[in-house]
């Protein structure tokens, strides 16, 4: 089994060096073919080991040592256990998908080898982030992820948007890194190792305090990768990169990273309720806070994005709650109906030329018929219509809410499953079906190659299909995750399901209705909750205006008054001051032989002098 | 009764002219006569402590002083007749080169 | 070989005296080969050093002046082994890249004077020998930034000679009442550093002398205050003059914290922690928002070269395995991320005659080569991991975690301010459109360019993803020097603070 972990693990790696070869080379198509192949290989693995870790098993390999010192052991080590495996499997699927997708997506691009050698150095770092067995290695692939993050962001880095998204994301990471790293060093200090086995075997005779530290300091860390409120901001802008990387990185994969940490360290979470809450009621308001800004926005793949962080809301309450495989499992049906929803939205910029503007589209179910029944399925899926995977998993987080008695959380996950039904019905309507607006703007729209929709197609079996695995999937991640089953009645169950799929159908009700026949009217445009959503709540010009704008000028200010005017004068001052101190002493050397025989002399009594009347011997 | 005493004043007065002739006076031939003056005066006083303590260190201190003064004189009179020759003057107020 | 040492201190030395006869055309590959014999040379000091043990090894002792206990007394332990081997690398690849055509053979022959002072700096354990490599060091640099420097070479040359040269002159105080104070306990003279350490000083003794040799040394780092010295240099020095100054005179400092200070006065180390720590994060946080603020690519990079300086003296003062370790580890991979990224923007120096960022912009699509090894050495500097910095980086924070959580904190917000710094100076000039015609046909990395850039992005990530064989000898006697502090502490908060080993090695 060591032999299919590694291929899992090193055959992404292996093809983003190969495809970095000809990074700079014209479009090579084997580079596309080859990082493919070798995903799909690394897929195979995947499937093999979760087949093997299904009932119980778990691979644990060493690969060497890293960094030893004082009493500090790293090694790197990985581990598949069940949810790794799962993990793996995500991450697997939709990366295959998305390489072979963007072959035909990144056609015409100067940059095609390189996009190749970024988006496997992506999927190989991701990996690293789920099979770590210790947290130092899930922080190279946290860190790892990052970068490939910031140059997949700004792959089109001509564009001044896309290269600022890509830095305003790495620095906001960054920032969430500090708190990650923070809670390194708390748990190296207190508990003497990074394998998680080792810590989580301590965590019964630690410190409360102690835990609600530790726990706190690795959700900041959570927050920044899965851009939880307030370091959200960052996921609309990533929308800059190429749509293949926001489907795979920021909506699958690298944005569920945080939920994964927290049920990575569920023995930590398990042991701190308060933090568990806090994590909870974070999620719960970002579910409700995204979803609502996703209502007004015009921009197809920013809509998408705000989805996804409503979604990364829904799975954090569940983790919260103590839920954690029915994060878990939300975690992976989000991942396969996210990312077809975003391949669909490829094949809709790519057919209207890069327009993003829903408004300018409409109609275009009559050019792009597979992409249309692409996308309702995943939105179908996304507001958790039965049977699609999305109710089942959507549901159950509802559901364990309701049954732990946090009725407030589920009234507003409630909710936000109607405005979720409502924004993405909103998107649908808009850009498939009423008036062909996209006439007037001039687009010639057309179906995408026929390869990229099959390549889709696997995405498509799994949205809907996904959600019939639930028992299997609980049975399987049981073996770490703790399964608490939650005793509803009957009657209240079905009522709770009943309201839950009534407030979504209403959801796509309005919007199509609405839509269908016009939208709404421009008179809401003018109201001031419109204004504030379609602003996103101005939290982005809050952070420029009072973070970035202060920075820039406080560092202008240490360098132009503090550096050089105090620091760097001060010892200018010294050294001027010695010489002035020269040049005006310098005329006692006038060279006159007659005064210098007087200076002398002056000299010579001072030294009798002292020699008298300071004379150590008397 | 002539004591050691009045061989130091001696010497002293003498070393104190010197000592002003080197002061006041402008012109550097001059100067070496004040030098040779300074020179003589610590000779006497040499001399004289070297008598009245039976030592004869001082004496031949004393000797000493006298070849290096006449050595000086050669070296010095040397220099200040090329500097004649070169400026016309030994005016100490011309010399000035050095100053700071 | 028992004089290997000697050979390596005074091989290059000989070697440049002998270049005064080369001819003109010869001279750079005599250059070269020289450093690279030297280079050769230092690593078979690598291989045949044995990384079990702690204490000094390959010692060579041959008294100079015995009546005040002066020798020549050199010996390398792990602590130090590294250093000499990244100043015979630095040198080594900073030849091969020299682009300066203009009295090339007076520069090659300075540089090989600056290798064996650097060496020498680094082998020496008698504090005379020390203290003159130290100030001979000042001379070759003094002369390579006046005379191959920009337009404020002189200001900034003689900047650099006398800030310096004041500061050491403090620590030779020190040294000469360390002597006294020796001379005074034990009744014989002696300078050599590995005798001073065994001598325990009462309290007051130790902060005055701390004080003192920490005020030469936090010059030489440089530590906020005393850093202005530093930009100016950078600034004005040539590229090959800021490569080394980078990376590998700024290191005296810090190796002299570790050498000197903190095994001599391990008490007083640790009352000092918290203003060194002070002054450590004012120097992270402070010098990393004016890098924010500069206009001049190198002004960048030199700022933050402070303020990565600033973790270092941090690692250093966390008085445990992990922090010292650390520190010393982040000492080479600064020297090598540093220099590196000095040499690059010397390559584009070399081609536009400027080093202002709004000349560039789009380099990326011009120079793609050139962007990718860039990229690389930036993302290096912010520390992300499976690079060299980032294990330096992350041991001597780990390190300091100990000591205060708080300060670790804010010396953390060097990973984001770092990120900050470097990402908005390769957005302005990499990213982007290609807006100056003058930028449209830039040619890329030359050969020798390559060569020496892609050997140190192999280093770099080689020992960001196996460190161990630097790592672990530099483990060995770091571990050594922690437990012989703890050992020494008279006081009980010393002894409370330094931590020889602080948790049993679990998986092993």
């Amino acid at each position: 089994m060591e032999t299919y972990l590694y291929i899992a693990l090193f055959a992404p790696l292996v093809g983003s060096l190969f495809a970095a070869l000809f990074a700079n080379r014209p479009k090579n198509i084997v580079t596309g073919i080859a990082t493919s192949t070798l995903l799909f290989v690394a897929w195979i693995s995947s499937v093999v080991l979760l087949m093997h870790v299904m009932h119980g098993e778990e691979v644990h390999v060493k690969l060497m040592d890293w960094i030893h010192a004082g009493g500090l052991y790293i090694p790197f080590g990985f581990v598949v256990d069940q949810v790794t495996a799962t993990m793996m499997f995500v991450v697997t699927t939709v990366s295959t998908v998305v390489h072979i997708y963007s072959m035909g997506y990144m056609d015409h691009d100067r940059s095609f080898n390189r996009f190749f050698a970024w988006l496997s150095a992506f999927v190989f770092s991701m990996m690293v982030l789920v099979m770590s067995d210790n947290f130092a290695g899930l922080f190279i692939g946290w860190e790892g992820v990052g970068l490939c993050s910031w140059a997949l962001i700004g792959f089109w880095y001509e564009r001044e948007s896309a290269s600022w998204a890509a830095n305003e994301a790495f620095i906001m990471n960054r920032i969430a890194d500090l708190g990650m790293l923070i809670g390194i060093f708390l748990v190296y200090w207190n508990f003497g190792s990074l394998q998680y086995d080792e810590v989580f075997a301590q965590v019964a005779d630690k410190d409360h305090t102690l835990l609600i530290m530790v726990t706190a300091f690795l959700f900041i860390g959570a927050m920044g990768k899965s851009a939880q409120f307030p370091l959200h901001t960052w996921l609309a802008d990533a929308m800059e990169g190429p749509t293949p990387v926001s489907a795979l990185i920021h909506a699958a994969t690298m944005v569920t990273a945080g939920v994964y940490l927290v049920i990575r360290a569920n023995p930590l979470y398990s042991a701190v309720p308060e933090v568990s809450y806090f994590v909870a009621c974070l999620g719960a308001f970002v579910a409700l806070f995204a979803a609502s800004m996703a209502l007004v926005n015009r921009d197809l793949k920013r809509i998408i994005a705000y989805s996804t962080l409503s979604q990364l809301g829904y799975m954090f309450v569940a983790a919260g709650l103590g839920a954690y495989w029915i994060a878990l499992f939300h975690l992976m049906t989000h991942a396969f109906f996210k990312a077809l929803l975003f391949l669909g939205a490829g094949n809709v910029m790519h057919a209207m030329d890069d327009e993003l503007d829903i408004f300018k589209m409409g109609g275009l179910a009559k050019k792009m018929k597979w992409t249309m029944i692409l996308m309702t399925l995943a939105s179908l899926a996304l507001a958790g219509i039965y049977p699609f995977a999305g109710f089942f998993s959507k549901d159950k987080i509802l559901e364990a809410a309701f049954a732990t008695d946090h009725y407030v959380l589920w009234t507003i996950l409630w909710i936000t499953a109607g405005l979720t039904a409502f924004y993405s019905f909103r998107l649908v309507m808009l850009v498939f079906f009423g008036e062909e607006r996209y006439k007037i703007f001039g687009f010639h729209p057309h179906e995408a190659y026929k390869f990229m929709l099959w390549a889709m197609a696997p995405l498509a079996v799994l949205a809907v299909i996904a959600g019939f695995f639930e028992h299997s999937f609980m049975h399987m991640v049981s073996y770490v995750l703790p399964i608490e089953e939650y005793h509803v009645a009957s009657g209240t169950f079905w009522t709770l399901v009943v309201v839950t799929l009534g407030i979504a159908a209403s959801g796509i009700a309005v919007a199509v209705f609405k839509y269908s026949k016009g939208g709404f009217s421009k008179k809401w445009e003018e109201t001031f909750i419109y204004k504030l959503l379609f602003n996103q709540y101005y939290i982005p010009k809050i952070y420029d205006e009072y973070i970035c704008k202060p920075y820039a000028e406080l560092s202008r200010i240490f360098w132009k008054d503090m550096d050089l005017k105090v620091v760097d004068a001060t010892v200018d001052f010294i050294a001027t001051t010695i010489y002035k101190s020269g040049m005006a002493s310098r005329v006692v050397q006038s060279g006159n032989l007659s005064n210098m025989l007087r200076w002398m002399g002056v000299g010579l009594l001072i030294l009798l002098l002292a020699a008298i009347f300071y004379s150590p011997v008397r | 009764m002539i004591t050691l005493s009045h061989y130091l004043i001696l010497s002293a007065i003498l070393f104190c002219i010197g000592l002003i002739g080197v002061y006041r006076r402008k012109n550097l031939l001059l100067l070496l006569f004040s030098t040779e003056i300074l020179l003589n005066a610590v000779n006497i006083g040499f001399a004289a402590v070297s008598k009245f303590y039976g030592d004869l260190t001082g004496q031949m201190f004393a000797f000493f002083i006298i070849a290096i003064a006449a050595s000086e004189v050669a070296v010095g009179l040397g220099l200040m007749i090329v500097w004649y020759k070169r400026r016309g003057t030994l005016d100490l107020d011309s010399m000035q080169s050095m100053h700071g | 070989m028992d004089h290997i040492l000697s050979v390596l201190v005074f091989f290059p030395a000989i070697a440049g005296l002998l270049g005064f006869v080369v001819s003109k055309e010869s001279i750079r590959a005599y250059g070269i080969s020289v450093a690279a014999i030297e280079f050769l040379l230092s690593l078979w000091l690598w291989f045949s050093f044995d990384g079990n043990y702690p204490g000094m090894q390959f010692v060579e002792m041959l008294p100079l002046i015995p009546a005040f206990g002066i020798s020549y007394y050199l010996g390398v332990d792990g602590i130090s082994l590294f250093i000499v081997v990244l100043s015979t690398f630095i040198t080594l690849i900073g030849l091969i890249a020299l682009s300066i055509e203009k009295d090339i053979k007076n520069m090659i022959i300075s540089l090989l004077f600056l290798e064996m002072t650097m060496v020498g700096v680094f082998v020496s354990l008698d504090a005379i020998l020390f203290y003159v490599f130290w100030e001979l060091s000042l001379v070759p640099m003094l002369y390579i930034i006046g005379a191959w420097g920009g337009e404020l070479r002189i200001y900034a040359a003689i900047k650099f000679f006398l800030y310096t040269f004041a500061g050491s002159l403090i620590m030779l105080v020190g040294m000469l009442v360390m002597a006294y104070l020796y001379h005074q306990a034990t009744g014989v003279w002696s300078f050599a550093i590995t005798e001073w350490h065994r001598l325990i000083l009462p309290m007051n003794y130790q902060i005055w002398l701390f004080i003192a040799f920490f005020i030469g040394l936090a010059i030489k780092v440089p530590m906020f205050p005393f850093h202005t010295w530093l930009p100016y240099a950078h600034g004005q020095a040539p590229t090959i003059g800021s490569v080394i100054l980078a990376a590998v005179l700024l290191k005296m400092g810090t190796y002299g914290l570790v050498r000197l200070p903190l095994p001599m006065f391990p008490d007083a180390s640790v009352y000092m922690i918290y203003p060194v720590a002070v002054l450590s994060l004012i120097m992270i946080i402070y010098t990393a928002m004016v890098a924010y603020a500069q206009k001049d690519m190198k002004q960048v990079v030199a700022y933050s070269s402070i303020s990565h300086m600033g973790v270092i003296v941090l690692g250093t003062f966390a008085m445990n395995p992990e922090g010292i370790a650390g520190s010393v580890f982040f000492m080479l991979s600064h020297g090598v991320v540093s220099g590196a990224l000095f040499m690059l923007v010397g390559v584009i120096y070399d081609r536009r005659h400027t080093k202002l960022m709004s000349e560039f912009g789009g380099l990326a699509k011009v120079m793609p080569h050139y962007a990718t090894i860039m990229g690389i050495m930036v993302m290096a500097s912010v520390g992300l991991p499976l690079t060299m910095s980032f294990v330096g980086e992350f041991l001597s924070l780990a390190g300091f975690y100990q000591i205060s959580h708080t300060m670790t904190i804010l010396a953390g917000t060097s990973i984001i301010l770092g990120a900050v710094y470097m990402l908005s100076l390769y957005k302005k000039s990499f990213f982007g459109e290609v807006v100056h015609e003058k930028n449209k046909n830039l040619k890329d990395l030359d050969g020798k360019e390559s060569m020496a850039l892609w050997t140190l992005v192999l280093i770099t990530v080689w020992l960001g993803v196996y460190p161990k064989p630097v790592l672990e000898p530099i483990n060995t006697s770091v571990e050594s020097l922690v437990s012989f502090m703890h050992k020494k502490a008279i006081t009980k908060e010393a002894r409370e603070v330094i931590k020889p080993t602080v948790i049993k090695r679990e998986a092993e």
